[in-house]
């Protein structure tokens, strides 16, 4: 019944898209979305708005930007706040479970065989390739997450002080979070509030 | 037993943590996983914490899956349930509000000034953690030729994450045979 409620608040909720729909569909997608990166993504797209058009295209990409803004992994994001939109908070909470489910499992089943057997030499064999792995793909992430940086100095040069306090000085992750996120809205402010300095006495002149 | 409580309750917090601040999508919580179960509670080493992140790439799940193999190692199955809780739980709270006050919320560019000061940090951090995972575990020449060959396919080629990560361990594998070391 608060499929209904939800309705009524977003009213954007396609009609006879049932809760159990929206966890099949999200088993499915933690089943089978390996990879992580475009080609979830690409499985998401294909499966949310071309296949079955719970949302349009224009839904689609406002959840995106908006997943953009929470912390956390951006595809679970994505499908918990289109969960939200069809069925309201109780089928977000059951679908991102159904989306999680399958890798908790694996990933426990991993993690049991990988402490039993890490001194054995295969194993500690393949975790040399793999942590090389994961520092390639880490390399990667930071070449794609710089290209998306504005093109200003501002930006560089926050990142180098970041690298400075992080690397050098092991300042805890945390607070250079925190002190980026006050320093990019200081910015922010103090360019407003100088947008504004600016065209007050530009009225005065003009007056 | 109320040790076991606390490391359970350690492990809620430090994970809320993670989960809130991991801003940048999902290897932003690598940084803060790794500084809270290497660095400060020494609840894995460091070839261990990549083995999490590693094997999280493998599973059909986001980054922050790596949790549950923390949880697990620290406290078994309760600690695997409490720590994948609590590092997804601040990602639905802020989906929730912002999906209410979305327009208010994007309207505001002070709220994109605090998203664009996050973005240069975050690259510095998994820079860092990239070299702090690297420079211990990699001794071999062919490490170096898996790291620069994964970053090159993902970059120019795209290539799925979880093939990339399969074949790094197959290098690893097979240079781990005799006879095929250098």
């Amino acid at each position: 019944m608060s499929g209904v409620t939800a309705g009524n608040i977003q009213n954007t909720s396609p009609a006879g898209v049932s809760r159990l729909d929206v966890l099949r569909v999200y088993l499915k997608i933690g089943t089978i979305g390996f990879g992580g990166g475009y080609a979830v993504m690409n499985l998401i797209h294909a499966e949310l708005v071309e296949k079955r058009q719970w949302l349009t295209e224009q839904r689609y990409e406002n959840m995106l930007s908006l997943s953009e803004m929470a912390p956390g992994a951006l595809t679970v994001n994505l499908l918990a706040g289109v969960a939200y939109r069809l069925g309201g908070v109780k089928t977000m909470l059951l679908a991102t479970a159904a989306l999680i489910l399958p890798s908790f499992l694996l990933i426990l089943l991993l993690a049991g065989f990988f402490l039993a057997w890490q001194h054995n030499p295969l194993v500690a064999g393949a975790l040399e390739g793999l942590t090389a792995g994961v520092v390639g793909l880490m390399l990667a992430v930071v070449w794609e997450l710089i290209e998306k940086f504005p093109n200003h100095w501002y930006y560089y040069a926050t990142g180098a002080v970041a690298l400075v306090l992080g690397f050098f000085l092991h300042v805890n992750p945390i607070w250079l979070v925190i002190l980026g996120a006050a320093a990019g809205g200081l910015k922010s402010l103090a360019s407003i509030l100088y947008r504004r300095l600016k065209t007050e006495p530009g009225k005065d002149v003009g007056a | 037993m109320t040790l076991y409580l606390k490391t359970l309750f350690l492990l809620a917090w430090s994970f809320l943590k993670v989960g809130f601040f991991g801003f940048g999508g999902g290897f932003a919580m690598i940084p803060l996983m790794q500084d809270i179960s290497v660095n400060q509670y020494h609840w894995l080493t460091h070839s261990q914490f990549s083995a999490a992140i590693a094997l999280g790439q493998i599973t059909p799940g986001p980054v922050a899956i790596g949790a549950t193999f923390i949880g697990y190692k620290v406290a078994g199955f309760p600690g695997a349930l409490v720590a994948t809780v609590a590092v997804f739980t601040p990602s639905l709270v802020i989906m929730c509000l912002l999906a209410r006050f979305y327009l208010e919320v994007r309207k505001n560019p002070v709220t994109q000034g605090v998203m664009h000061g996050v973005l240069p940090v975050i690259v510095a951090l998994i820079l860092t953690v990239a070299i702090s995972l690297g420079e211990p575990a990699v001794h071999s020449f062919w490490q170096s030729m898996v790291i620069a060959l994964v970053a090159v396919l993902a970059i120019k080629n795209k290539v799925n994450y979880g093939l990339l990560i399969l074949g790094a361990m197959a290098a690893g594998i097979i240079f781990s045979l005799p006879g095929m070391r250098f």
